[in-house]
C-alpha cells in the first residue's frame, strides 16, 4: 500500500507514545480513519466531538502523556472548542487534530469549512495548519513538543484532506527546536529561602503546577521536613496526600474556612504553581493582606498575572524545591502552631469542614466502598465543591477535576477518557443532574466499549448551585435553575444498556453502593437529594476569604 | 499609575496569522494598539512590527511576558525608555487661503517639511519627524485648513547597535 499522508501522521503518534486518540469522523479525516486499521493506536469513537476532547484531557490528566482528540473540519472542529478552552484553562498537554478542507477549497467558504486555527487562537497555546506535505510530520512532532513544554496546553494543528491522502515525494523531517526553557535564577531562589527563614507565620500554597511538574513527592519531603503547613487551591487538591498534619485545606470561594483564615493570616506565602485566581483569593485587595508573596512558576506570565509578586523565580518546581529545600532551615514557630491548632480545633469542633450534608455522606460512603487508588472525576456545580471536600485523595492523580474552566458535561467524558488511561483503577464519575444531560450521549460510548466507569448523579431537578446563589444573593427568586424531575436517569441508563438504580431522597445507599461495586461494567446510580441541600460555608461575592457564611 | 505611550519592537516570523495572534494578545488583557507598522526585514522570513499602545508601567512586564509566549514572536522589545532614534512619516494636504499664504511657506521652511505636491490652492506636504514633533507641526497647520491626513506610526532603532 502506497504511504499517505494519515500514515506519516499515525506513524508520528505512534513514535510519540500514543496509544488511545479519541475522536470523531467526518469526510475529511476518512483517510485517517481508513488506516488506523492497520495502526496500534485505538480510536475511540466518542458521540460528540467535546467529549472527545474532554475525554483525551481526561486521559492525559491521569497517565500525564499527552491527550490526543481528531475531529473533522466545521462543526467537528467548533465542537472540540469548549474542550479544548477547558484544557487550556487547567494547562493540560492535549493535541487536537482537525481536519480542512481540500487546500484548494480553502477560502472559499466550502462544505463543512471553518477557520478553527482563527476561532481557537486564544484557547490555545499554538494553532497551525499543515499547507506543505514536507512538513506534515515536523508540523506533528512540534505540536507535541510545544503541548508539553513549558507550562502545557493544547496545540491544534489543522490538516486538509489532500495532505492526508496520496503524497508525492515526501522526504523525512527532523524535530525542529520549539520554545526554550525559561532561564534559571539562582539568587532568586535563595532570596526567596531567606525571606521564608525568616517569616514567622509562613504558608506554603499548592497550585496545579505541582501536579503537573510531576512534584509531588519533593512537595511532600519539603513540607515534612521544613513543618511549614500548606494550603492548596482546587487544582492542587490531592498533590500531598489528604490527611497529612499540615493539611489545612483548600482556598477560596468554596474552600475550608481553615486554610482561608490562615493564609488570611501569614506573614509568608511561599507559592507553587498558582496564577491566584479570584476563585482562590476572592478579592485581590483583601487577600493575604500582611503577607510577602513568593512566587515559583514555569509560565512566566502567570507570575504578577493577579497578584504582585514580592519574590520570583520562573522554571521547573522540582529544581525550585530541590535548591529550597538546601536552603530553608527547619525551625519552631511556637506562637503560629499554637494558633494552628487552636483554629483546626475550633473548626473540628464545628462539625470540620463538611457543610456537605447527605451528598457529602454519600460521596465518602462511596470512597469507603471503593480501593485506595479509585480515582473520582466529578462535574461542576454543588456536585464538584462536595465531591472535592469529601474526596480523600491517596494519590496525587485520584482527583480530576475542571477548576479554571468549569466546564458541566466534563465528568462523563472526562472520566472515559481516565478509566481508558488507568484501566486497573476504579473510576467514578460524580455528576449533578445538569451536567449529566450535558454529555448524556456519552453512555452509548461508555456502553459500546463496556467501559467499567462507575456514574453518580446526584439528582435534586435543578441547578443546584445557580438555586444557593438566587437563594443567598438574590433574594431567593429562583428563575431559570429548576430542570424538574420528570427525566428517569435509570430509565434512560438502561435504554444505553447500562444496568441503573434510584436511591430514593434519605434512602440508604450502601446496598446501592454495594451492588455498583461489584457490578464488573459500567453501573449508573442516581441518588435523589433535597433541592436546598447546598454547600457552606461559602464566601459571598465581593467578600474577603475571611469573611465566608455558614447560612442565609 | 502613571499612563505612557510604550514604543514596543518585536522580530517575528513572517507568517499568516502572526500579526492576529499579536492584536489577541493586546485585545484580551484590554490594551488598544494606537499605531501599528509592519514590514519585512533584511531577512524575508522574519518581520518587524513597531508598535504603540498608551499604558500603565506594568504593561511592558505583563504584555512582553504574554508575547514571548506566542510561538511566532522571535524577540519583543520595549524601546520606550532606552536611547533610540524614532520617526514617523505624515502627509498633509492643506489648503492655501491668500491671506495665510507667506506664514505657511515660512512655517513649511521652519519645520523642513517636503512639498510632494502643490496647486494654486492646495498643498500637500511629507514630514518625517518624531511623533511629538509630527504631532506639534500638525496642531500648527490645522488653524489653516488641513483637508487630509496620513501617519504611519512610529518605527525605532536603537540609537546603539544592538548589544553593545
Amino acid at each position: 500500500m502506497r504511504t499517505i499522508g494519515a500514515d506519516i501522521v499515525l506513524q508520528v503518534l505512534e513514535e510519540e507514545g500514543v496509544d488511545a486518540i479519541f475522536g470523531y469522523p467526518g469526510a475529511n479525516t476518512l483517510p485517517l480513519n481508513d488506516r488506523l486499521a492497520g495502526s496500534r493506536i485505538r480510536h475511540y469513537l466518542m458521540r460528540h466531538e467535546q467529549a472527545a476532547a474532554h475525554a483525551a484531557d481526561g486521559y492525559a490528566r491521569i497517565t500525564g502523556k499527552t491527550g490526543v482528540c481528531l475531529a473533522t473540519s466545521g462543526p467537528g472542529a467548533t465542537n472540540l472548542v469548549t474542550g479544548i478552552a477547558t484544557a487550556y484553562m487547567d494547562s493540560t498537554p492535549l493535541v487536537a487534530i482537525t481536519a480542512q478542507v481540500n487546500s484548494d477549497l480553502w477560502g472559499r467558504d466550502a462544505f463543512q469549512e471553518t477557520d478553527i486555527i482563527g476561532v481557537t487562537m486564544p484557547i490555545t497555546k499554538h494553532s497551525f495548519m499543515v499547507r506543505d506535505p514536507n512538513q506534515l510530520a515536523s508540523s506533528l512532532r512540534r505540536a507535541f513538543h510545544l503541548a508539553r513544554s513549558g507550562r502545557p496546553g493544547p496545540v491544534l494543528l489543522d490538516i486538509p484532506r489532500d495532505i492526508l491522502g496520496p503524497l508525492s515525494d515526501v522526504k523525512p523531517q527532523e524535530l525542529p527546536n520549539g520554545q526554550s526553557i525559561p532561564r534559571k535564577e539562582g539568587e532568586a531562589i535563595v532570596r526567596i529561602a531567606e525571606a521564608l527563614n525568616r517569616s514567622e507565620r509562613p504558608v506554603i500554597l499548592l497550585g496545579g503546577g505541582v501536579k503537573l511538574g510531576e512534584a509531588c513527592e519533593l512537595a511532600t519531603a519539603f513540607v515534612e521536613k521544613t513543618g511549614i503547613p500548606f494550603v492548596s487551591t482546587m487544582m492542587g487538591i490531592g498533590t500531598i496526600t489528604s490527611g497529612n498534619d499540615f493539611d489545612l485545606g483548600f482556598i477560596g470561594t468554596h474552600g475550608n474556612q481553615l486554610a482561608n483564615s490562615i493564609i488570611h493570616q501569614s506573614d509568608f506565602i511561599l507559592a507553587l504553581g498558582s496564577r491566584f485566581t479570584e476563585r482562590s483569593t476572592s478579592v485581590i485587595s483583601k487577600f493575604a493582606p500582611l503577607a510577602l508573596v513568593a512566587q515559583i512558576d514555569i509560565d512566566p506570565t502567570s507570575i504578577g498575572k493577579n497578584i504582585k509578586a514580592d519574590f520570583q523565580w520562573v522554571g521547573d518546581i522540582k529544581e525550585a524545591l530541590a535548591a529550597l529545600a538546601g536552603l530553608v532551615i527547619p525551625r519552631d514557630r511556637p506562637q503560629w502552631a499554637a494558633r494552628i491548632n487552636e483554629e483546626r480545633a475550633q473548626a473540628t469542633n464545628k462539625g470540620g469542614n463538611d457543610g456537605c450534608g447527605e451528598a457529602g455522606t454519600l460521596i465518602r460512603k462511596i470512597q469507603t466502598a471503593l480501593p485506595k487508588d479509585a480515582i473520582v472525576v466529578p462535574d461542576v456545580g454543588l456536585n464538584q465543591i462536595w465531591t472535592v471536600r469529601s474526596w480523600q485523595c491517596h494519590t496525587p492523580r485520584s482527583l480530576i477535576t475542571t477548576g479554571g474552566m468549569g466546564t458541566m458535561g466534563f465528568s462523563l467524558p472526562a472520566a472515559i477518557g481516565v478509566k481508558i488511561g488507568a484501566p486497573e483503577r476504579e473510576v467514578i464519575s460524580i455528576s449533578g443532574d445538569g451536567g449529566f444531560l450535558m454529555n448524556i450521549q456519552e453512555l452509548a460510548t461508555i456502553s459500546s466499549y463496556c467501559l467499567p466507569v462507575k456514574i453518580v448523579v446526584l439528582n435534586n431537578g435543578h441547578l443546584g448551585m445557580i438555586r444557593q446563589m438566587q437563594d443567598l444573593f438574590f433574594e431567593s427568586r429562583f428563575t431559570t435553575c429548576a430542570l424538574g424531575g420528570e427525566v428517569d436517569l435509570v430509565a434512560i441508563a438502561g435504554g444505553f444498556g447500562i444496568p441503573a438504580e434510584r436511591i430514593p431522597v434519605h434512602g440508604d445507599p450502601e446496598a446501592a453502593i454495594a451492588r455498583m461495586k461489584e457490578t464488573k461494567g459500567p453501573y449508573l446510580v442516581e441518588a435523589v437529594i433535597e433541592q436546598d441541600a447546598y454547600v457552606y460555608p461559602i464566601i459571598p461575592p465581593g467578600k474577603s476569604n475571611v469573611e465566608m457564611i455558614s447560612g442565609k | 499609575m502613571a499612563v505612557q505611550e510604550h514604543i514596543i519592537s518585536l522580530l517575528v516570523n513572517n507568517q499568516p496569522g502572526v500579526l492576529s495572534r499579536i492584536a489577541g494578545v493586546f485585545s484580551s488583557k484590554g490594551y488598544n494598539i494606537r499605531s501599528l507598522c509592519v514590514a519585512e526585514t533584511t531577512n524575508p522570513d522574519v518581520s518587524r512590527i513597531t508598535l504603540t499602545s498608551r499604558a500603565d508601567r506594568d504593561f511592558t512586564d505583563k504584555i512582553k511576558k504574554q508575547l514571548d509566549r506566542l510561538v511566532d514572536i522571535i524577540s519583543v522589545t520595549d524601546l520606550t525608555d532606552v536611547p533610540s532614534v524614532k520617526r514617523e512619516l505624515m502627509i498633509i494636504g492643506l489648503r492655501i487661503k491668500e491671506e495665510n499664504r507667506r506664514e505657511i511657506l515660512r512655517a513649511i521652511d521652519l519645520f523642513a517639511c517636503k512639498v510632494v505636491a502643490m496647486d494654486a490652492d492646495y498643498l500637500i506636504l511629507e514630514i518625517t519627524a518624531n511623533t511629538d514633533k509630527t504631532a506639534a507641526i500638525l496642531r500648527f497647520f490645522e488653524p489653516f485648513g488641513v483637508e487630509e491626513m496620513n501617519r504611519t506610526g512610529a518605527i525605532a532603532v536603537f540609537r546603539q547597535p544592538p548589544g553593545r
